[in-house]
């Protein structure tokens, strides 16, 4: 073999390695910096309160799921309206359809499991910022022959939970800009921000911008801000509804140009 | 030797047979007696309307002057038996008027009752005195008053959580001048409005009355008026307790309380202002009997222990199960002469703050002579009801309602079999059970081994298997009533003793596994049983097919054949 030829083939094995080792460094490089990237981000996403707040609400969401009350909530079951002073209306109980030929255990057992979920389901549910205590009352129609007792005490105790059914409340103070006496907004008794600005609107008189829309003319038009917990003044509208009603402490309508 | 005593002086010894039972057994020992006894009989129970006809009861009893009847079955409290099912008792006051029987007492518990029946009652016998209804339905106020203007010598008027319509009249002011005998009046169960000018003079014009309550339309200030010309009342039911604290009204009231010493029964409450306090009824507490908060659903926890805490002389107890736990303590440790306790939801879908097994076991603890028992909780265990067995051996109804139908042991999540086998183990003078929570067929092999003296059993979403209904119907020799609902007892359950139905009033069950091929061979086979299958669908052309499951059914022994009042919907067999 001729020295040069060996030398090359070192040469070349050389080059190799070299190439090698430059895919490696820029392999790693790429990795480094997009890890660095991703804790970067990480850092920016949960500085960001509204980010936060975001990424809270979904987990929020996912309990709600594990809970299994939504998925619950399809379920038909022998429901009726019950009447507050006629007891009987056979008119409306539903016939039951033969079920299909099995193991008459199971199908009862299926029933029975159906009557506990039901009756489950009527003393679950509750609002969302409710705790999850199983047998919060909340008025809602329910098997009229469960618990046995009679109907006439039954419509008595109806009646009564609807008076007094002490449904929380959380009162805020709301001034609008220019007017020195502020009025008073139960926020509990909405349900969605929709309510709320409708609500308001009907009290001040005025129209409110949801927070998205962009009018031409924002004269005369008002903006919903809130002060929340931290002493902010923030544009209502951003974050969940549930989260919101957590930390707003009071309302101000402003006019929209000055936003 | 009682052949050789003249007739008269047999009549004479019969009149100190008071029960209903035991004249029944004086009737069977002779010819003679049968016959002396028939013609002396004045008071007479029928459990069942349908099991017997009018026109039978009056030939066999032409003496009768006092009528008990009950209708529908007793699951027609809870909206399970459709609308018109049956139960009229307008053909009963027919046959009697007919028969120009001296009738002066009615008692009528869950019947439809018309506004026709109670005018034909009014103006058919003259000397009718009592007319008492429990959880009827079907008439309204213009009923009420034809009773008012026609019953000279009426002594009770006794409304007992009816479902009565109001029309408005003044059925109040219909009680002529004239009537001065009034004993017992309650209207508590009507929804509208009286006069009270006329409530008042009726009240002043009777001066043997005993027992009033009102309903929620009569205010405390006529409360107040009442109270004062009737001292003598010993059982009182306050419509309305709504009042300002301050108001000259209720400080009035609250003097008149102290003047009413005679008041040993109490209910009522329908309508409270929030938070109420009942500061006012201390002063007669001391001497209450027997109190009835079921309706007052507006009292505070707090307030009604405050309450109890002076009731040391209670017999018996109906309230709601806001008192809690705590509440149930301090009735333990006040009341030690408590008989009879019932505690009911507030909430008909439960209540946090509610009752469970601890309070129970405190009432257990404290009062020793406790036998009658309706208990709403939110749960149980096996070990709460193993002590209260060992405390309280002299039950005879044990109610247990847990909110949760098929809630285990909430200690052990064990079914519930051992608690209850150890409530019949040990009462033996039971007579009436209604099980909850969830049960196994062990649960039933304990009945039908210990609960000897068992006359009326309800079971709902309990069981396994036949083998549960066979031990009840096996074991318990003296069961008279049998009511399942969402059980899974089936077909060999229902026709392995089929002879065992004409001992029993009446069996109910509803949402099991029975089909339409067994309850037409059980109707074929006991000729003596109506046996009714509710058909409650739409459709018109549905011929029931031997293998469709029942939904309910409802058999009863009867000497009166098919009956003709059923509706469509109702299928004898």
């Amino acid at each position: 073999m001729s020295p040069t030829l060996m030398a090359n083939q070192n040469q070349g094995e050389s080059a190799e390695y070299l190439n090698w080792l430059l895919l490696l460094l820029i392999t790693f490089s790429l990795l480094s910096l997009s890890l660095l990237f991703k804790v970067a981000s990480a850092v920016y996403i949960y500085k960001d309160p509204k980010m936060a707040a975001f990424l809270f609400s979904l987990d929020q969401f996912h309990s709600l799921e594990d809970m299994g009350t939504l998925k619950l909530i399809g379920a038909p079951q022998t429901q009726s309206s019950s009447s507050s002073s006629s007891s009987i209306d056979s008119n409306n109980h539903p016939s039951r359809t033969p079920p299909p030929p099995s193991s008459p255990s199971s199908r009862v057992c299926r029933n029975r499991t159906d009557l506990s979920t039901d009756l489950r389901l009527g003393l679950s549910i509750s609002p969302s910022s409710q705790s999850e205590s199983p047998f919060n009352p909340t008025p809602r129609e329910e098997s009229f022959d469960w618990p046995p007792i009679k109907s006439i005490l039954r419509s008595t105790l109806v009646g009564k939970q609807s008076h007094m059914i002490q449904r929380p409340s959380l009162f805020v103070k709301v001034y609008m800009e220019g007017i020195p006496i502020g009025r008073k907004l139960n926020l509990l008794a909405h349900y969605s921000y929709d309510g709320l600005v409708k609500t308001l609107g009907h009290m001040f008189r005025t129209t409110i911008l949801c927070p998205n829309s962009q009018p031409l003319n924002s004269g005369n038009f008002h903006v919903l801000t809130y002060e929340d917990r931290e002493g902010d003044w923030m544009m209502v509208g951003d974050v969940p509804w549930e989260m919101f009603l957590n930390t707003v402490k009071r309302l101000k309508i402003t006019r929209a140009d000055r936003c | 030797m009682m052949n050789y005593f003249p007739d008269e002086v047999i009549e004479h010894i019969f009149d100190y047979v008071a029960s209903h039972r035991d004249r029944n057994v004086l009737s069977l020992v002779c010819k003679s007696w049968y016959r002396i006894e028939r013609w002396t009989r004045q008071r007479v129970f029928i459990g069942n309307c349908y099991s017997i006809t009018p026109e039978r009861l009056i030939r066999r009893f032409p003496g009768l002057k006092s009528l008990t009847l009950k209708g529908k079955p007793h699951f027609a409290d809870f909206s399970l038996v459709p609308y018109d099912w049956g139960g009229f008792v307008y053909p009963w006051i027919e046959a009697l008027a007919k028969s120009r029987v001296g009738l002066e007492e009615l008692r009528l518990k869950r019947m439809v009752v018309s506004d026709e029946s109670l005018e034909l009652l009014s103006r058919s016998f003259t000397h009718f005195k009592s007319l008492v209804l429990v959880s009827c339905e079907g008439f309204t106020t213009d009923g009420l008053a034809a009773i008012a203007a026609n019953c000279r010598f009426l002594r009770e008027l006794d409304l007992q959580e009816n479902e009565v319509e109001d029309h408005k009249g003044q059925w109040l002011s219909c009680f002529p001048d004239s009537c001065t005998s009034l004993v017992s009046l309650n209207f508590a169960c009507l929804k509208g409005e009286v006069s009270l000018g006329a409530l008042e003079r009726l009240v002043a014009r009777s001066p043997n009355l005993k027992s009033l309550k009102l309903n929620r339309s009569v205010p405390l200030d006529a409360l107040q008026r009442i109270m004062m010309r009737a001292p003598q009342l010993a059982d009182l039911g306050i419509g309305s307790f709504d009042h300002d604290p301050e108001s000259e009204a209720y400080i009035k009231l609250k003097n008149t309380i102290l003047k009413c010493r005679s008041l040993t029964s109490l209910s009522g409450f329908l309508e409270v202002p929030p938070h109420c306090s009942l500061a006012a009824i201390y002063p007669i507490c001391p001497n209450l009997t027997s109190l009835n908060l079921s309706y007052a659903a507006g009292i505070q926890g707090s307030e009604l222990i405050k309450l109890v805490r002076h009731c040391v002389k209670l017999q018996r107890l109906w309230i709601m199960d806001c008192i809690g736990d705590e509440g149930l303590g301090v009735v333990a440790m006040t009341c030690k002469y408590l008989q009879e306790l019932r505690v009911f939801p507030s909430a008909p879908y439960g209540n946090p703050a509610a009752v469970t097994e601890k309070g129970l076991v405190a009432i257990s603890m404290g009062c020793p002579k406790l036998h009658s028992l309706l208990y709403f909780c939110h749960q149980m265990t096996n070990a709460a009801l193993i002590t209260v067995a060992k405390n309280c051996p002299n039950f005879i109804r044990f109610r247990l309602c847990i909110l949760d139908a098929l809630k285990p042991d909430a200690d052990t999540m064990q079914p519930l079999d051992e608690g209850f086998g150890a409530i019949v183990q040990s009462c033996r003078q039971l007579r009436r059970l209604s099980l909850s929570g969830r049960l196994t067929d062990q649960v039933f092999l304990y009945i039908g081994m210990y609960a000897e003296q068992l006359e009326m059993l309800s079971i709902a979403f309990a069981g396994e298997s036949d083998k549960g209904m066979l031990y009840v119907l096996n074991g318990c020799k003296k069961l008279r009533k049998l009511e399942i609902r969402d059980c899974p007892f089936g077909n060999m359950a229902l026709l392995t003793d089929v002879g065992k139905y004409e001992t029993m009033r009446s069996l109910w069950m509803s949402s099991c596994e029975v089909t339409v091929g067994a309850c037409k061979s059980l109707a074929k086979k006991m000729p003596m049983l109506n046996v009714e299958i509710f058909n409650e669908n739409e459709q018109e052309d549905c011929s029931l097919e031997d293998g469709q499951r029942v939904e309910k059914m409802y058999l009863y022994r009867t000497l009166a054949g098919k009956r003709k009042d059923a509706p469509e919907y109702v299928w004898t067999l």
